[in-house]
């Protein structure tokens, strides 16, 4: 079954066209990784499909729904996480209640109910509570539960922020560079998390990586982007090999002579 | 007499320190000053006095519909002066917000009275003072600091303990991954907006015993709350409670021992003078971020 599919997505700002006509379909428990060189439009792809930026053309669906033009708070309701390149975690609160946090949109109890306390409303946070130690026994971090978020390591922040997408048992998670700047130890336990996620949680993963090591080894399939145009789909090992794909990186050998010529 | 400036300082320096919580908490969530905080305080005490010095309901009925009526027309504010501007930029988010303070007054005006009416709140309790030694002491200024301590005191644990409290607090620190959690940040600024009001209200019925009630209070003291607020760096709660407490006492000194007109212009000098020396004010070395 497909769980996340793009349909001709296409995004301008501008004169640039920093998305254009940008498909793909995601099967639900896939890891799927996407690749291309700085400015190919990756992050803005994740923007489109988390509700941060509109497109002006194409449509997102969600297990089969479109969340098109939906704000970011709604769709997040639907089942779709998101991390950043660079913590997001607010500051000022424990790693544990910055997972709380993740539960906040679904919670059932009115204005009064919450700030005059109440049974429900009490109930209601503990179990919170609970959901959020199980996440962050999931991915290793308890030990840290009551550190204020930004004490933590940026790896380590970036692993509290998976948790607390997972918390709200979402679909699909978007990751944005996950392994920027961890250490090959940290890098294979970022690779098993991910796999435990899949695996144990069920839920479908879409990675922007650099790092090639993690997406070799990590994901199902690989989309290639180069200037916001998919160049490349397939599994990793195919995908590496495509001559398309070498020439977005390393630029093409023949210009290159006739240049020099 | 320092003792009883001091405490006469204190008295309204709590109340001041209600507006500013108010004051704070639309900044902090919304990145923007509310001018017509003030107005909300007026038009709290003015109901508060329809329905206790009017229709006759015990004070502690009035608080609590004076607070209540106060929360929905915050949530009016959000409504009309905040959420359709959102994405313009901060001088018209500002200008929209004196604008309904404007509204406020007008409407204050029309119902009750012309611009010089003055309205006196009957004391709660005897008005004759106690002699504690040196010191003088008016009954009801206790009552106004007991009622500003509770108020503060149910205001921390709102926003410490509470689910509205927590997504209030992720919002202000990060709208974009608030959003991306699933908080609904347009009802974040919502409730901002109401519970800044509700507290403007409570403050309001507890001043009005010792003051006297009339359409234009509210001007003065958005100034004075504003001053605490920036006193206390704009973005901190416990920075409100303190930069209150100051202006109060530093307005009720220059009052007493400069010259008693001084007692107006304190507040601006103090808005100088932190502004001069300290910008971020006393608490808020994250005050700059947003503005």
């Amino acid at each position: 079954m497909t769980m996340l599919e793009a349909r001709g997505l296409g995004i301008g700002f501008g004169g640039v066209r920093a998305l254009d006509d940008v498909s793909f379909a995601v099967r639900e428990g896939e890891i799927r990784g996407i690749i291309g060189p700085n400015g190919a439009g990756k992050t803005t792809l994740l923007n489109v499909i988390c509700g941060l930026v509109r497109p002006d053309a194409g449509e997102v669906l969600l297990a089969g729904e479109p969340i098109t033009g939906l704000k970011p708070n709604v769709i997040a309701g639907r089942g779709l996480g998101r991390t950043f390149q660079t913590s997001q975690l607010f500051r000022g609160m424990t790693v544990l209640e910055n997972l709380m946090t993740g539960l906040h949109g679904e919670t059932r109890a009115g204005l009064f109910a919450a700030a005059f306390g109440g049974r429900a409303m009490l109930a209601e946070e503990e179990r919170a509570r609970e959901k959020a130690w199980k996440a962050l026994e999931f991915v290793g971090m308890e030990r840290f539960w009551d550190r204020p978020a930004q004490a933590l390591s940026f790896g380590q922040q970036r692993v509290v922020e998976i948790a607390r997408t997972l918390i709200s048992e979402p679909k699909v998670v978007l990751l944005d560079e996950p392994a920027v700047g961890l250490s090959l130890n940290r890098l294979a336990e970022l690779d098993r998390l991910l796999r435990r996620i899949r695996d144990e949680r069920g839920v479908t993963l879409v990675m922007i990586e650099h790092v090639i090591r993690l997406v070799m080894g990590v994901c199902d399939r690989v989309t290639v982007l180069q200037g916001g145009v998919v160049i490349a789909e397939g599994t990793p090992d195919a995908v590496i090999e495509d001559a398309r794909v070498i020439e977005a990186y390393l630029g093409r050998r023949v210009d290159a002579r006739r240049r020099a010529s | 007499m320092l003792g009883y400036l001091v405490l006469s300082g204190i008295t309204t320096g709590a109340l001041y320190a209600l507006v500013a919580l108010g004051v704070v908490i639309v900044f902090k969530a919304t990145g923007t000053v509310n001018f017509a905080h003030g107005d909300l305080f007026m038009i709290g005490g003015f109901l508060a006095f329809t329905f206790h010095v009017l229709m006759g309901l015990p004070y502690l009925v009035a608080l609590a519909l004076a607070v209540a009526a106060g929360f929905g027309i915050g949530i009016l504010t959000d409504r009309i002066a905040f959420r359709p501007l959102m994405r313009a930029n901060l001088v018209s988010l500002v200008l929209a917000t004196v604008g309904f303070s404007f509204i406020l007054k007008g409407i204050a005006r029309s119902v009750w009275g012309g611009k010089a009416d003055l309205f006196a709140f009957p004391p709660l309790i005897s008005p004759d003072p106690i002699f504690l030694g040196p010191l003088i002491i008016i009954p009801q200024q206790l009552v106004a600091i007991g009622g500003a301590a509770l108020v503060m005191g149910a205001f921390a644990a709102f926003f410490r303990l509470t689910r509205i409290g927590k997504m209030m607090q992720a919002t202000a620190d990060n709208p974009k991954a608030a959003t991306l959690v699933g908080i609904r940040t347009d009802r974040v600024y919502m409730y901002a907006f109401g519970v800044g009001a509700a507290v403007a209200a409570s403050a309001a019925v507890l001043m009005a015993p010792l003051t006297l009630l009339y359409p234009d209070i509210g001007f003065v003291l958005f100034i004075k709350g504003f001053a605490a607020a920036v006193l206390g760096g704009l973005s901190s709660l416990p920075g409100a409670v303190v930069g209150g407490l100051v202006v109060g006492v530093v307005e009720a000194l220059a009052g007493g021992y400069i010259n008693s007109s001084f007692l107006e212009v304190s507040a601006f000098v103090v808005i100088m003078v932190v502004l001069v020396l300290r910008p971020t004010g006393l608490f808020g070395a994250t005050a700059v971020r947003r503005v």
